[in-house]
């Protein structure tokens, strides 16, 4: 058996924890960096780049790299039209399916964007435990979380890309009650915990009761679609207002350049009261733009957004039947929970300054880990008991919702429902599956469509057909049915109304086994381009040395400096090209051709090294 | 159209999938093999969480209950076994939250007692379609009085004029909600302490307490009408 993780798969940034001899552990890149960019690039020539590489792909390849694509798990086309404004990569898909996203001649759904994170954190994990000595270094199971608020299809849709990276999801878990874990570590206490988690992209808040070691979820609530993106966005549409005319159709490096900036002033303004918003000279921007942004009209801006969370925050007390006052404590989760009128606005309300001691950003990769480690581990002493966030429904007759399973209720969950034929002779009948609030059935969330069938032909009205609906510990549903006459089984075909069905899994599954080989060579390519960058820049560096004309004269030919020349061009052109083998054989060859230029250098700077000075002095 | 029998299916004693030794069906583990069984045909509440069929609980006991047995159901710790307890474990734990969430509130724990005491409510509907004889006379009283708060209200008058109206339409109802929630109380109280009592003794208390919801439940929609008018003054 390989390692197991905790995956904090993130809108603006992922990472990556484990639990080793009971202490929970971050994985970092060498420059002690953990958090990963939820970016992925793809080049024309097919290599994807994922984290900080796509990331500076953003400003110079724009169109091939997408951000953000978790506002787009388990959506439909129709739900995302309003998002993809601003966003430089395409959205598409066929209308009433799942969200396709164009990458120069590609397309691809956002679960196998989603897999390209996650199978770069599935690589340095390992990379860490081979470094750690671990002889079993193989990452095969993971714990990975996802927004409270999130329902069956966007948590399927994440389970389904955890299958594509090559991991086994034990379990999806909510990413505030997972942040609760990591905090109920070091504090062994009881009481009531809210926790606020403002991401990148979503918003959640959860109560939990914590006693005895069990996390009893109270109440949760949210809006997956409200986050540091939306703050971006308004100081970005800020800058396009203002430059006006010329704001429109600026090529996309530009408004990314653009955004760059802002989300800059942003950061800027969590410690100061103005920041300047400084965009360098760009396409369609001859003359650059700088602004200077205070703190006060930053948050007049923003405070119609933090306004937004207090509504679900208000929503989630009344479910748990408490007064803001009789909340023991309250903690802050996410990177945009910086924001300074966030953490005022948020105290204001529950009359107590939150916690900010643990790092917002990787205390919920690291109540997966805790929760990966409980599950393999079978320890008791924690518990986590979460619910569901939306109530569970079918279409009933003239377009109604019935509620099936609540709100709120503690998972895993089931409830059952009988149907009957309407016609004589009747054999199939067919369930539309809801999930939300709402009384009629299109204002719900649509998740499946499915046909029981094998009735036996009876007269209308007579079979009773018991249809059991199951969610369980992942929030996830199943249905099974059973005509209660006979006990006969039902057969059942789910569509899901807005994710892939498990054959469109299990065919993009074997597409990537078949790409495995060629994403390995890509990155070999890449590393082969690396190592002859460095040699051709060392190499011109050389050449354009002060000191290499007298050189020249002396011990190096022309005809030599002519064949390094060559080389070196030969080499840029293996780099230009996608050939490996043929990119190491330039590389080698201006490898030998600099060897004596290499020498020369070398005795040259000894000379000068030791001149004047004695023999005894060496 | 003539109704068919229902195929009738023999009520064998559940027997333990792992060890095959029969278990009584308010045993949650195995008392042989102590493996986690399936949850079969189980209905009763109390029985499954350990407590009398009793109205008034602790609740911290049932809180306590409740962490004990998640403790052993939760599918967390059946990671590795085998299909048969883990689906026992997602079936258990499904069960137990379904009955800590039916005896934490007093409401839906009397509904649970009339359930597995053979007088259950029924659907919802049936509390709504017809005005129970008690509530009769503040029914149409009620009904009096919003008429006239909605000619008032289409005739233009005023925020607050309307809002008095309400006010005063509201409080012959809440104070029957509170006569009725005293009642429940009582009622309850009693049945607890008729644990040993002549059947026919106890079935009586059954059915006021039965009585009482239906008309509670109609009570709480009165509110909720109530509600809705104030909601359209906006």
């Amino acid at each position: 058996m390989g390692k197991v993780v905790g995956i904090d798969l993130g809108t603006t940034n992922s990472l990556v924890a484990y639990v080793a001899n009971g202490g929970p552990v971050v994985i970092r890149d060498s420059s002690g960096d953990a958090l990963v960019p939820s970016t992925v690039s793809v080049d024309a020539a097919g290599t994807v780049f994922v984290g900080r590489e796509a990331q500076r792909r953003l400003l110079t390849d724009p169109s091939r790299t997408v951000y953000s694509v978790k506002r787009f798990m388990g959506r439909g086309v129709d739900d995302v039209q309003g998002d993809a404004h601003l966003l430089p990569f395409r959205v598409g898909g066929e209308a009433g399916g799942v969200v396709r996203i164009g990458v120069g001649d590609k397309e691809f759904t956002p679960p196998e964007i989603s897999a390209f994170v996650l199978r770069e954190l599935k690589r340095r994990a390992e990379e860490h435990f081979r470094e750690q000595g671990e002889f079993d270094f193989e990452v095969d199971r993971a714990v990975i979380t996802v927004p409270a608020y999130f329902n069956d299809a966007q948590r399927t849709a994440t389970r389904d890309a955890g299958r594509l990276a090559g991991l086994e999801v034990l379990r999806i878990i909510n990413e505030p009650t997972a942040a609760s874990l990591a905090y109920g570590l070091d504090q062994k206490n009881r009481g009531t915990i809210a926790v606020y988690d403002l991401g990148g992209g979503t918003f959640d808040i959860s109560i939990l009761k914590v006693e005895d070691g069990v996390f009893q979820v109270l109440s949760t609530n949210g809006d997956t679609h409200l986050g540091g993106d939306d703050i971006d966005r308004l100081l970005t549409e800020l800058v396009l207002t203002e430059l006006g005319t010329a704001g429109h159709g600026l090529p996309p490096e530009t408004v990314q350049a653009i955004r760059k900036a802002a989300i800059q002033a942003k950061i800027d303004l969590s410690s100061t009261d103005e920041a300047t918003l400084a965009v360098d000279r760009s396409p369609g921007l001859p003359d650059g733009f700088t602004r200077v942004v205070t703190l006060q009209e930053f948050e007049t801006l923003i405070r119609p957004l933090v306004d937004r969370t207090l509504v679900p925050v208000r929503q989630a007390l009344d479910d748990a039947g408490l007064e803001p006052g009789e909340v023991d404590e309250v903690v802050l989760v996410g990177g945009s929970t910086r924001v300074p009128l966030v953490r005022r606005m948020v105290a204001e309300l529950f009359g107590r300054p939150p916690h900010s001691d643990v790092n917002p950003d990787e205390v919920v990769a690291v109540g997966a880990a805790v929760q990966a480690d409980i599950l393999i581990s079978g320890r008791r002493e924690m518990l986590l008991l979460d619910v569901t966030p939306l109530s569970l429904g079918i279409e009933t007759m003239g377009g109604v919702t019935s509620k099936i399973i609540l709100r709120n209720s503690t998972i895993p969950a089931s409830g059952r429902e009988m149907f009957t034929t309407g016609v004589d002779g009747q054999t199939a009948v067919d369930v539309h599956v809801l999930q939300g609030e709402r009384e009629l059935a299109t204002d719900c969330r649509s998740l499946a469509r499915f046909r029981l069938r094998g009735i036996p032909p009876m007269p209308a009205g007579l079979p009773r057909i018991e249809v059991r609906f199951q969610i369980d510990a992942n929030g996830i549903l199943s249905v099974s049915a059973k005509e209660l006459r006979t006990d006969i089984e039902q057969a059942i075909d789910v569509k899901p109304s807005y994710g892939l069905t498990d054959a469109e899994v299990e065919r993009m599954l074997i597409d990537s086994f078949e790409h495995a080989e060629a994403d390995f060579e890509a990155r070999l390519l890449i590393e082969a381009r690396n190592e002859a960058e460095t040699i051709v820049h060392a190499t011109e560096k050389s050449l354009r040395r002060p000191d290499f004309a007298q050189l020249a004269g002396r011990e190096v030919s022309p005809a030599e400096v002519a064949s390094i020349e060559q080389a070196v061009a030969a080499l840029k052109a293996a780099i230009a090209g996608t050939d490996r083998e043929g990119i190491h054989a330039a590389t080698h060859a201006l490898n030998d051709a600099t060897r004596h230029l290499a020498e020369v250098m070398m005795n040259n700077s000894v000379r000068e090294a030791l001149a004047g000075k004695s023999v005894e002095d060496v | 159209m003539s109704a068919q029998p229902l195929t009738v299916r023999s009520i064998t004693p559940p027997e333990c999938r792992s060890c095959n030794s029969s278990v009584p069906v308010d045993e949650h583990f195995c008392p042989n093999c102590s493996r986690i069984q399936s949850l079969g045909r189980h209905g009763d509440y109390f029985l499954f969480l350990g407590l009398p069929r009793k109205l008034v609980i602790d609740s911290q006991e049932l809180d306590r209950r409740f962490r004990d047995l998640s403790r052993k159901f939760h599918p967390d710790f059946y990671y590795n076994a085998s299909p048969a307890e883990r689906l026992a474990s997602l079936e258990r734990s499904s069960y137990l939250n379904d009955a800590y969430r039916a005896l934490k509130q007093p409401v839906s724990r009397i509904e649970h007692l009339l359930t597995i005491e053979g007088l259950p409510l029924g659907k919802s509907d049936e509390g709504a379609a017809k005005v129970p004889p008690g509530l009769l006379e503040d029914v149409f009283a009620l009904n009096e009085e919003l008429d006239e708060i909605r000619d008032l209200r289409e005739s233009g008058a005023d925020a607050a004029t309307l809002a008095a109206r309400l006010a005063t339409a509201r409080q012959p109802i809440e104070a029957k909600r509170d006569e009725h929630e005293r009642a429940l109380a009582e009622a309850s109280e009693q049945w607890d302490r008729q644990a040993d009592a002549p059947a026919d003794a106890r079935r009586a208390t059954l059915e006021s307490l039965r009585q009482l919801l239906l008309e509670r439940n109609y009570i709480t929609n009165l509110l909720a009408t109530i509600e809705r008018e104030a909601a359209a003054h906006g």
